[in-house]
């Protein structure tokens, strides 16, 4: 018996009314697959394709951990291989500066806003306009100092970068040595957190544990010399003009309490782990960090956590500077999955992600709405200071213009190398003071 | 045979093509691929950052020529006068220690001395170990709160001070340099040794006959059978000394201020700033240097040889 005799029996004991159902049937499962196929291919458009991200790494793993699942989860919801790397926020500019040159960055990544700053000129990041906004109008908006430190237009031409975190510099103090000794209260001038520190200053304890060496973390000399009036740079963000009364002023003040020995033992050559190991280890009684110490000390000496209190940064003559460094996500120009790089970003953004990232990162929040995340409702200390430090501190290099010259600057480390030529080479403040002028308008001229 | 052979006309480029010319073309092409590869692999990286130090190539573009702005912007700043110094300063004191307790520990293990054997491996221990291991155990050793040497020097009642080995300019590079001596001499012990133990009994034997005494047999026979050995030796040593970046960036991170600050840690700042054509402009900057230790080392053996 042949197939097509076979068929022909089915088709004879058919009726019209079964042959019409099943056209009918075929034709509307045809049409709801057709219908179907679309919103499939909507709701995972980048279905198969491949994404690898580059999340920076900070001093809390668990907020690590919660970034990295959540991108992988992201993924596997949108079919999507993810990669994610975590990169030591300590060699973030090495690793991208080698994969700009190689031409192997990630689909996307984080990083500081300085960086960002220095290399949307050279159009290596995609411009993300449409998601910025999106994001502020979905979320309360942006805060002011937020929206101000992260516009990099100017230089790029749009958007490049999508906060995420702010972070900053507060003071940590040793309440179980500073009480004793007389003082409750924190320091709210310059001159008095000498005067605390020198009351304090018994080895194995320094005083202040403010790093004098190479790195970034040393830059809080910056903020100091600020506070005191002195200045990088004028006010078109061109000439330098460090040497100034100003600077004497705060050289000054430097030179006193090196010379009182409130400085820890090897602060001139500290690498950025210095003054959190000083401080952990007992050996410092006040620091300036970012909180991550306070994270630290949480976990590792319960009873140093609990003698610690923060505050924001003192005051000089010209009031306080207490730079707030927001923290961006950018997608680079390479990247040959930007939509998908996009929709994670957008992801990232979502409160379910970032109330409970803030609650176990250190970050301040960039969105108004997050500021009503459980972590910034009061209770820890850590997270009050930054949301104070978002909402009250100093935009990036203020009173200095912020711009690329400013941020190449900071890089170089001019303001610790010139409090170094004083304290550890003993030169004369004028002729320091030269030496960082000529130094820093060598790297503005660049610009 | 031969008849056939003188009958036969001859192709035209037979001639040029003869057995010897294939041999040399077969040569060529045997050797063409690591040709390639090292013009790839060195000899372009090598003359790409010659250029790049002409360049004020930044991260993400390509730079522009700007001839020797570089040279100059570094020559003008304190902190490459400073690296200069300071590396000469490591290459030369670190090679001479090296030389002296190398050369010392080889003679030392090359007579029959009980527990040679163990003695021979633990010295060669220090080079053994992974430089990043060795030069962090070292920083914690000059820890000034709780370090090593502070303890003993405290304890004993030596000093009783502490002592900030790494942060203060007078002690900072002595502390580099001993470092750098305690990881590097066993280069230059186990090499010694090796060129030691081919100098030929027979020769100290004469030489006991002619009545030399122990300097006499070293300076006469022990030290020409190692010059060659040490000439080398002290050109890989200046060399890698002066390119080596661990041992400065694990202690001091060319600090106190610039009291340590050597070329490749220079360069590597230069990099953190982006400004790779000022970075390449410092590596650059040691060519010469260390293109006078080469020719300098290469014509002492060429010398010799004749």
């Amino acid at each position: 018996m042949s197939a097509e005799y076979k068929t022909d029996l089915k088709w004879k004991n058919w009726s019209r009314r079964q042959v019409l159902g099943v056209a009918v049937s075929a034709m509307a499962l045809t049409t709801g697959i057709s219908a179907f196929s679309p919103a499939m291919a909507q709701d995972k458009p980048f279905d198969g394709s491949k994404l690898t991200y580059w999340g920076g790494l900070i001093f809390a793993d668990e907020a690590n951990k919660l970034l990295v699942d959540t991108i992988n989860q992201w993924g596997a919801d949108n079919g999507v291989e993810t990669e994610v790397v975590m990169i030591n926020q300590n060699e973030t500019i090495q690793k991208v500066s080698a994969a700009v040159e190689s031409n192997t960055l990630p689909d996307a990544l984080d990083l500081s806003v300085d960086l960002l700053l220095l290399m949307s000129r050279q159009g290596i990041f995609i411009n993300i306009d449409d998601l910025y906004k999106s994001v502020g109008d979905a979320h309360g908006g942006w805060y002011d100092a937020i929206d101000l430190a992260t516009d990099t237009t100017d230089v790029a031409g749009g958007r490049t970068g999508l906060p995420f975190g702010a972070s900053g510099n507060l003071l940590l103090r040793r309440t179980d040595l500073l009480e004793p000794a007389g003082f409750s209260s924190a320091p709210t001038t310059w001159d008095e957190l000498v005067e605390q520190a020198e009351a304090v200053n018994a080895m194995p304890v320094s005083g202040l544990g403010l790093a004098l060496s190479n790195v970034g973390d040393a830059n809080v000399q910056l903020s100091v010399l600020q506070s005191y009036g002195g200045r990088m740079a004028d006010d078109t963000g061109t000439k330098v003009t460090i040497k100034s009364e100003e600077t004497r002023a705060y050289l000054t003040w430097l030179k006193n309490a090196w010379d009182k020995g409130l400085f820890p033992p090897g602060n001139a050559t500290w690498d950025g782990a210095g003054d959190n190991q000083a401080y952990l280890s007992g050996q410092a009684a006040f620091i300036a960090n970012t909180g991550s110490v306070g994270i630290a000390a949480k976990s590792q000496d319960p009873e140093l956590y609990d003698d610690t209190a923060y505050s924001a940064l003192p005051a000089g003559p010209m009031g306080t500077v207490s730079p707030m460094t927001p923290q961006v996500r950018a997608i680079p120009a390479t990247s040959t999955n930007q939509e998908a790089a996009k929709a994670l970003l957008e992801y990232l953004s979502q409160p379910e992600f970032l109330d409970a990232y803030y609650a176990l990162a250190i970050y301040g929040p960039v969105l108004k709405d997050s500021a009503n995340a459980e972590a910034f409702n009061g209770e820890d200390p850590i997270h009050a200071g930054l949301l104070n430090l978002v909402e009250n501190g100093t935009a990036p290099g203020y009173p200095d213009v912020y711009n690329a010259a400013y941020a190449d600057a900071s890089s170089n480390f001019i303001v610790p190398k010139m409090a170094q030529r004083v304290v550890i080479d003993g030169w004369d403040f004028d002729r320091a003071m030269d030496e960082a002028q000529s130094q820093a308008q060598a790297i503005y001229d660049k610009y | 045979m031969s008849e056939v052979q003188e009958t036969q006309p001859q192709r035209p480029g037979m001639t040029w093509l003869n057995a010897h010319r294939r041999i040399q073309i077969f040569a060529y092409i045997l050797v063409t691929p690591v040709v390639l590869l090292i013009l790839g692999l060195v000899a372009y990286p090598f003359l790409f950052a010659i250029y790049v130090a002409f360049t004020d190539r930044v991260i993400g573009s390509v730079g522009n020529w700007i001839g020797f702005a570089n040279f100059q912007y570094l020559f003008q700043t304190a902190t490459f006068s400073s690296a200069i110094w300071n590396t000469i300063t490591i290459v030369v004191v670190t090679d001479v220690f090296k030389l002296l307790i190398g050369l010392g520990l080889a003679l030392l293990v090359n007579q029959n001395i009980p527990g040679r054997g163990l003695l021979r491996s633990l010295l060669i221990l220090p080079w053994a170990m992974p430089a990043f291991v060795a030069f962090l155990t070292w920083r914690v050793l000059y820890q000034p709160i709780g370090g090593g040497l502070n303890l003993i020097l405290t304890q004993t009642g030596i000093y009783p001070h502490v002592i900030d080995w790494l942060g203060q300019r007078q002690t900072a590079m002595p502390s580099v340099i001993l470092a750098s001596i305690w990881r590097g001499f066993p280069f230059w012990f186990i090499s010694i040794l090796a060129a030691l133990q081919s100098i030929p009994k027979d020769l100290y034997e004469a030489a006991r006959v002619d009545g030399a005494n122990a300097w006499e047999r070293f300076w006469m026979v022990t030290f020409p059978g190692i010059k060659q050995v040490v000439i080398i030796t002290t050109l890989l040593s200046s060399i890698w000394t002066a390119n080596a970046f661990e041992h400065v960036w694990l202690l001091t991170q060319g600090g106190p201020s610039d009291a340590t600050m050597v070329f490749p840690v220079l360069a590597y700042f230069g990099m953190q700033t982006q400004r790779i054509g000022e970075a390449a402009a410092v590596s650059v900057a040691m060519l010469p240097v260390l293109a006078i230790l080469v020719i300098v080392a290469t014509s002492l053996m060429q010398k010799d040889e004749d």
